[in-house]
Formats: structure tokens, C-alpha cells, sequence
């Protein structure tokens, strides 16, 4: 195809990616009451922007392929259909297509429907334009409505007051979050006078270094509360009472994403900072480690997957402190893939079961086949298991950390590794394998297992695509890959890439790592005693470690103070006035000082 | 600072605004706050029809004024009407009893 | 000069004196009383329409319905104690004024350019004519809204009673 054509389809194709599901959420809100025409709706808008997003992935360039003039300071709404943002938007689009199709069993019979479903499309829409953007003032927009759409939906069983609890908590964490973010993107723009994020990118050199390494730091603080990294990890497993379709989608595939797609996009700007580069790391290995621990010894079966969540997003922040920046994404596109797939499982277990503590399940081996297969390999590739996607995924990462990082730093990850094998085991058998508590299980549902499948098609064979996925990176990504080879290895590239992670000494020593993690599991009556000399750590650890004192305490100081200052609005026409008159008074003051009115 | 007549005016003005500032602050009585504002609104008329002298263009200054008097006398009627709204429905003109938020 | 300093204390006084008082009636009367100073004043002034119009407007109309008001609301006994502590209110009076006076009065100088010879009604109904249409349609909206306000309180009760079984208006 000619450029001239390429680029004529892109200029549609950007934003009608972006705002098509914007289209849907407002068709589906007008459809009203649930019935086969909403779920019709719902259905054709997910699947026609996941073909949509699809279709754009040749179409990556690093050249900006859309942009609106929006006038003054907002600069334009521009997308730059980058490495980085089609193969995101097509992550948000296909399996929110997915977990779509899967709503329409598990949210049989559910009140607000169409609530749901528009939700669910605008959040769609609003993560593509996130990582689209090439306008840094839209990508906070952008952000903000990710997390607006991620409150709403949490807490979407209003009537539940956990579920609003944890929306609330969630909304404030990831808020605190954007605020790092939007004063990075001002920081920005006082600099340079621009919110485009090539530009920025190109002129960072020119800034000054201290306000480079607040900017750095400001969008990492953004990124960890956006991906529950440590000190934020404390929402996202309260944020496990939305309904799981919705904790597959948002908080396991897309969402929590935003943040390490951030750092991965501006590594090369802030890694000259000092210091930026070794926190990035630091962050990654700590909720790695902190996540895996806090996963052995949940008995929810979603707060497991939650912890299991922040402890991969932990491996993949830390590829990215050591330099990795590929590893990482492509351990995310793995990631993406098999734990929407073990939450999609897991949602079709707790529908039919109807519990999410896993010590009242057990047994569902056999009344639950499919789904029992499906969640065993995305298990398998969360513990690392080849030939699955996980594995390939998270040896690289580690390989490359081994490479540039610090040597204490991939021990501990190697432990974590070890770790999560242990608890990925511990929820497979509990859920399935153990000694069956009385209860009645039926299989998923057509719809189920419609969405099922193809995810557990994608965690076999998604490591497939590693060659071609470091092709478009090397050819989008000029900043981030300054030595871009000349021709595209296209596959090749893949089985040589496989070739060096099967040899590396790197891989068996993880390998082993995870064999004893199911041993350990294996024999753990035999282990029991340790159980009892650290149950101190245990009782530490389901606690949060105290974060969540830390958050209580915030939130409750946070009250204490509206409280106390609820008596200056009091309603009383007197003091109102008197607040008036000591407002002009300031007024005056303040003229005066400044210069006064003219002589 | 010469003291002529419009100087003297502007004090009448600031006097005539304090003191029903001062009224508002003070005033417990829901009829007596509609006397405080009255107090007050005859010093934004005072003013009106001294700045249109002072610049110039004394019939501007004098409709404008005209129309202060008009809102306010409007504004008058109404806050005693809801005075006496208030006082049916909660027996009370006291402006800290009627006040309905905790405190 | 000096009969305006004359009259414009007197409207200070009358003002004070309105605040200061404890019964509402003497209150509306000494409002009254500071009313036709002002008007007075006004007019001294070289504004002979906006006097007369200040005096019936605000030392009749006002004072009417002050007490029609008043006797229809009752006298009440408040509580003499005051909200915000007076002496707090004395001392943001005090500042408050004082900051107005140190901003505006050395400045004031009256304008140089030319009298602009527009004679008052002219500007009243032609120059500022929407103001005046706008005066007269919050003239009718005042006097709607007090008589709905002030409706029998045999039909309040029966609306408010409708109203609290129905759905909120």
C-alpha cells in the first residue's frame, strides 16, 4: 500500500477506535431496560472495536496519525499509533470484547444492565485513547475517565456497602494518583509551552535537572497508584467486590496497565535521572515480593488473583527499572491474556458456586471440566510453566534483569517466582483438586465458554508472536530502540529469542525455583511446622503489613478534619456575612499591598 | 487631599455601608437583618448618583441609581415575605434557631 | 457644604439609631426618618428626580410594609445576645472602613471632561430604557412572588399537606 493510503486510513481509523464504544455506551444506555436488543448492543460495539483495533496494528507508525485542533492551551487531541498504543488498545479491545460476552451469563437476571454495559464500552473507548494519545492534557483526560468508569463499576452493586467502600478507596488512591500526573503534564507545559508528548520527549534534554527528576517522580508516584504498586497496592484487592467480568477487564487486563505503559513510555526521558531508574526498580521488586507473600495466604479466591495481579505488575515495573522495556511489555501482553483468563475462570466458578472463599469449594474438577482446564492453563502460565506464554514472558524479564540490574534484586525475584508458583498451586487445588465441600456446581454457561476459550488458546500460543511484536516496537519506537535493525526479522525473530531463553542458565535456575515451589506444596504437612513457628508473619501479612492501618488512618483524619470544620458552615446568616466581610477585607488588603488603586 | 463636597459624600457612603454591614453582623432578628440591608442599599444609591456627578455624566449615574432603588425595594418585599413565611412555619424570627444544619 | 454635612449626618445618626433600636416598629421608623435625609441630601445634590423617588419609595412604601410586616409577623422578643461577638463585629466594621476610606478618598477628584448634557428622563426612558423595562418586570415578578409567599395559610397548610404526601415539587 502506498503512504498516502496508509495514512488516509489511520486518520479515521484512530479515532473511530477511540470513540466507536463511546457511540455504543450511549446506544446502550438508550436501549433501556436489559433484553436481547441491549445485549445485542453491547455485543456488536465490542466486537466491531476489538476488529477495529485489530486492523490498526499494521497501521503502527511513530508518526502522529490523527490530530484535532482544540484551541489555547489543550494544544490538539492527537493519536500516535505507536508500538506501544495499538498493541494496548487491541489488549483493551479484544478482551474487553470478551469479558462482554461473558457478562451477558454472568449478569443474567442482574438489575442496571444497561448501566453495566455502557460503562463497560465507555471504559473501553477511554483506555484506547489513553494509550493512543500523543496530547499529554488528553491522556490525563483520559486517565481520570478510566478511573471514573473503574469507580462506578466497583462499586456497581450499590446496594452493597463493601462495594462502595472499596469504589470510594479505589477512586481516591488512583486519584491521588492523577493528581502526580496532571501536575507532571503543567510542570510540562510551563517548560515548553506544549503538551505533546513527542515534543516533550525530544526536548527533555533541555530541561533543567531538577525539574526533569520531579516530573520523573511525579509520574512514577502516578503510575505505582494507577497499577497498585507499593505504597499504593492497598485498593485492588477491596477493589475485587466489583463483578468479575469487570475485574478481568479492568483490573487485570487494561486499567491497572495505564501505569506501566506510563513508565515504559517516558523510561528513556527520565532513566538520565538519577535515582529514577533504581526506584523504578526498587517499587517493582518490593510489590512483587509484598503481593506474592500476601497471595499465599488469602482465602478469596479473586483477593489471590488481585495479589497475584500486583505481584506480576511488580515483575514488569522492575523489567523497566532495569532497562528492559520490551520484556516488560511483552510479559505484559502475556499477563494480560492469562489472567483475564483465570479471572474469567474464576468468575464462572464463584457464579456457580456462589462463595468466593475458596475453603468452601473443592471437587470442582469434576462437575466443572472446561473451566477447570481453561483455569489450569492460565495457571500454569502464571507459575511460569513452558511451553506457555507466562513463561517465556517472565524468563525474559528476569534474564534482562539478571543483565542490568542489581544481583540482590533478581534473588528476590526469584523467590517471588517461587512464591507464586506456591500460591497458584495452593488456589488450583483448593478449587478443584481438594476433598469437596457440600455444595452444588454446574458448568459455565455457552457464553462462558465462549470467552473462555480463545484466552486459553492465546496464554499457549501469544509467546508466538514475540518476533513480530519486537519488530513493531523497533519500528515505531525510535526513542526507545535508537539501534533499529534495518529488516524485519519477523518470526525468525521468535524461535531464535526462544532459542536464547531454553539455553540461558538463567531459565533452569527459575525452572527449579518453581519445581520447589510445588514440591513445597506437595509436601506441605510435612512443612506444617514452619506454618506454626511463622504464624506471627502470617497474622503480619493478612494484615496488609499495615497499609491498610496506614489508609484507615488516613481516611479517618481526612473525616476528622470536615467534621471540625463543618461549624463554619453553619447556615447562619450572621456568620456568612461576617465570612463575606472578611473575605473584602482581604481583598482590600491585598490591593493595597500591591499597588493600590491609581493616584 | 482637598475636602470638597464629593469627599464627603464618600464618607456619608462608607458610613451608611458599615453601618449596615454591621447590622447584618450583629442583627439576631430576621425583620431587622430586611432594616440593615435597607440601611445598606441607600448607600449603594448614595454612591450611584455621586460617581455619575463626580465623572461626568450625571443621568447615567441618576437611572442607575433609579435602578438600584427599584431591585432593592423588590428585594425588601420579598425577604419580608419569607420572614413572614418563616415565622408561620417555625414560630420563630431568631435567625440561630431557624438555622436547620448541626452545629 | 455645611447643610450637606448637616444632612448626611443626620442619615448617619438615623441609621445607627435603626440598628441600635430593640423594638421593630421604632426600628422601620427611624429607617424612615434616615430615608428622608438621604433624600434630601440627594436632591441637594442635583438629582431632584431620584430624591423624590427615594423619598415616597423608601420613607412610604418601605415603611408600610415594614409595618404591615410587623404586624402580621408579631413582635418578638430575641435574644439580645448577638452571633458574632460585637466587639469582633466592631473591630471588622472599623478595619473594613477604614481600608474603603485609605483606597478611595485621595483620589477623588471631580472629572474634568465636560458635563455630558443629557437631561434625566431622556436617559431614564431612552438611553437606559431596559433597564427600565427590566425594573418594571421585577416590579410585577415582586409582587407575584410576595402574593404567592403571603397565600392564606388555610390553602399553605392544604398544599404543603398535598405536597408532603406526593412526590416532592
Amino acid at each position: 500500500m502506498s503512504p498516502a493510503v496508509i495514512d488516509m486510513s489511520v486518520t479515521w481509523l484512530l479515532p473511530l477506535t477511540v470513540f466507536l464504544p463511546w457511540v455504543g455506551a450511549a446506544a446502550v444506555l438508550v436501549a433501556g431496560r436489559a433484553g436481547r436488543t441491549l445485549r445485542a448492543l453491547a455485543i456488536t460495539f465490542a466486537v466491531a472495536d476489538a476488529v477495529l483495533s485489530i486492523l490498526l496494528i499494521p497501521q503502527a507508525s511513530s508518526r502522529t496519525g490523527f490530530s484535532l485542533v482544540l484551541g489555547g492551551a489543550f494544544g490538539e487531541l492527537s493519536f500516535l499509533p505507536d508500538g506501544f498504543g495499538v498493541y494496548l488498545a487491541a489488549v483493551a479491545a479484544v478482551i474487553g470484547c470478551l469479558a462482554v460476552i461473558f457478562s451477558v451469563d454472568y449478569m443474567r437476571g442482574e438489575e442496571g444492565q444497561s448501566r453495566y454495559y455502557s460503562l463497560v464500552l465507555f471504559f473501553i473507548g477511554a483506555m484506547s485513547g489513553l494509550v493512543l494519545s500523543a496530547n499529554l492534557l488528553m491522556m490525563v483526560v483520559f486517565w481520570e475517565i478510566t478511573a471514573l468508569c473503574s469507580w462506578a463499576l466497583i462499586s456497581f452493586h450499590n446496594d452493597d456497602p463493601k462495594a462502595v467502600a472499596g469504589g470510594i478507596k479505589a477512586l481516591i488512591v488512583t486519584g491521588l494518583g492523577g493528581a502526580g500526573l496532571l501536575a507532571g503534564a503543567l510542570a510540562i507545559y510551563a517548560q515548553i509551552g506544549s503538551f505533546d508528548i513527542p515534543t516533550f520527549m525530544e526536548k527533555a534534554g533541555g530541561f533543567p535537572p531538577q525539574l526533569l527528576a520531579w516530573i520523573g517522580f511525579a509520574f512514577l508516584a502516578a503510575a505505582a497508584a494507577k497499577s497498585a504498586q507499593f505504597p499504593f497496592q492497598t485498593w485492588l484487592p477491596d477493589a475485587m467486590e466489583a463483578p468479575t467480568p469487570i475485574s478481568a477487564l479492568i483490573h487485570a487486563a487494561t486499567m491497572v496497565n495505564a501505569g506501566v505503559y506510563l513508565l515504559a513510555r517516558f523510561a528513556p526521558t527520565f532513566s538520565p535521572v538519577p535515582g529514577w531508574s533504581l526506584s523504578v526498580l526498587l517499587v517493582g521488586m518490593v510489590s512483587a515480593f509484598l503481593a506474592a507473600s500476601m497471595a499465599t495466604v488469602a482465602n478469596d479466591l479473586k483477593r489471590v488473583l488481585a495479589w497475584s495481579t500486583v505481584s506480576q505488575l511488580g515483575f514488569m515495573v522492575y523489567a523497566i527499572g532495569a532497562g528492559a522495556v520490551f520484556q516488560s511489555q511483552f510479559h505484559l501482553l502475556s499477563h494480560s491474556v492469562f489472567k483475564a483468563l483465570l479471572f474469567l475462570g474464576a468468575g464462572a466458578v464463584i457464579h456457580s458456586v456462589g462463595t468466593r472463599d475458596m475453603r468452601e469449594m473443592g471437587g470442582l474438577a469434576r462437575s466443572m471440566p472446561l473451566t477447570c482446564v481453561a483455569f489450569l492453563i492460565g495457571a500454569l502460565a502464571l507459575a511460569g510453566i513452558p511451553p506457555l506464554n507466562g513463561f517465556w514472558s517472565k524468563e525474559m524479564v528476569l534474564e534482562s534483569g539478571l543483565a542490568s540490574g542489581p544481583f540482590w534484586a533478581y534473588i528476590v525475584m526469584l523467590v517471588t517466582v517461587g512464591l507464586t508458583a506456591l500460591y497458584t498451586l495452593r488456589a488450583v487445588w483448593m478449587v478443584f483438586f481438594a476433598p469437596p465441600v457440600a455444595q452444588h456446581a454446574h458448568e459455565a454457561g455457552p457464553a462462558m465458554k465462549t470467552a473462555l476459550i480463545p484466552l486459553a488458546a492465546g496464554a499457549l500460543v501469544s509467546w508466538l508472536l514475540a518476533g513480530p511484536f519486537h519488530d513493531l516496537f523497533l519500528r515505531t519506537l525510535p526513542l526507545h530502540f535508537p539501534e533499529a535493525h534495518a529488516e524485519a526479522a519477523g518470526m525468525a525473530a521468535t524461535w531464535t529469542a526462544a532459542l536464547e531463553v531454553l539455553s540461558a542458565p538463567a531459565t533452569w535456575l527459575a525452572v527449579g525455583v518453581v519445581v520447589v515451589g510445588a514440591l513445597v506444596w506437595a509436601g506441605r504437612s510435612g512443612f506444617a511446622w514452619i506454618g506454626t513457628r511463622l504464624r506471627g508473619l502470617r497474622r503480619v501479612a493478612e494484615a496488609g503489613y499495615g497499609f491498610e492501618a496506614i489508609n484507615h488512618g488516613i481516611s479517618k483524619a481526612v473525616e476528622g478534619t470536615g467534621e471540625g470544620l463543618r461549624v463554619t458552615q453553619s447556615g447562619l446568616v450572621n456568620w456568612n456575612v461576617g465570612a463575606m466581610v472578611i473575605a473584602v477585607i482581604v481583598l482590600l488588603g491585598i490591593v493595597l499591598l500591591v499597588g493600590g488603586l491609581g493616584g | 487631599m482637598s475636602v470638597n463636597i464629593w469627599t464627603i459624600v464618600m464618607v456619608a457612603v462608607f458610613g451608611l455601608v458599615a453601618i449596615g454591614l454591621y447590622g447584618l453582623l450583629i442583627i439576631r432578628n430576621l425583620i431587622k437583618v430586611v432594616v440593615a440591608l435597607q440601611i445598606f442599599a441607600k448607600g449603594t444609591i448614595l454612591v450611584m448618583v455621586a460617581a455619575g456627578a463626580m465623572s461626568g455624566k450625571p443621568a447615567v449615574g441618576q437611572s442607575l441609581a433609579i435602578t438600584v432603588l427599584v431591585a432593592d425595594t423588590v428585594v425588601t418585599v420579598m425577604a419580608l415575605a419569607l420572614a413572614i413565611q418563616v415565622r408561620r412555619w417555625s414560630g420563630t424570627l431568631d435567625t440561630r434557631e431557624i438555622s436547620k444544619l448541626r452545629r | 457644604m455645611w447643610i450637606q454635612i448637616l444632612v448626611l449626618g443626620s442619615t448617619l445618626v438615623c441609621a445607627l439609631m435603626a440598628i441600635r433600636a430593640s423594638r421593630l416598629l421604632v426600628s422601620a421608623l427611624w429607617l424612615a426618618g434616615c430615608s428622608a435625609f438621604l433624600a434630601l441630601s440627594i436632591a441637594l445634590l442635583g438629582a431632584p428626580e431620584v430624591g423624590v423617588v427615594e423619598l415616597s419609595v423608601g420613607a412610604g412604601l418601605v415603611t408600610i410594609l415594614f409595618v404591615f410586616a410587623i404586624s402580621v409577623a408579631g413582635e418578638e422578643t430575641v435574644g439580645v445576645k448577638s452571633v458574632v461577638p460585637r466587639p469582633l463585629a466592631w473591630i471588622l466594621m472599623a478595619v473594613f472602613a477604614v481600608l474603603l476610606a485609605w483606597l478611595a478618598l485621595p483620589g477623588l477628584v471631580a472629572s474634568a471632561l465636560p458635563r455630558d448634557a443629557l437631561p434625566f428622563l431622556r436617559a431614564l426612558w431612552v438611553e437606559r430604557s431596559l433597564d427600565t423595562v427590566l425594573q418594571v418586570a421585577l416590579i410585577f415578578s415582586g409582587v407575584l412572588g410576595s402574593l404567592g409567599l403571603l397565600a392564606d395559610r388555610r390553602e399553605v397548610g392544604r398544599a404543603s399537606r398535598k405536597a408532603g404526601e406526593g412526590a416532592a415539587p
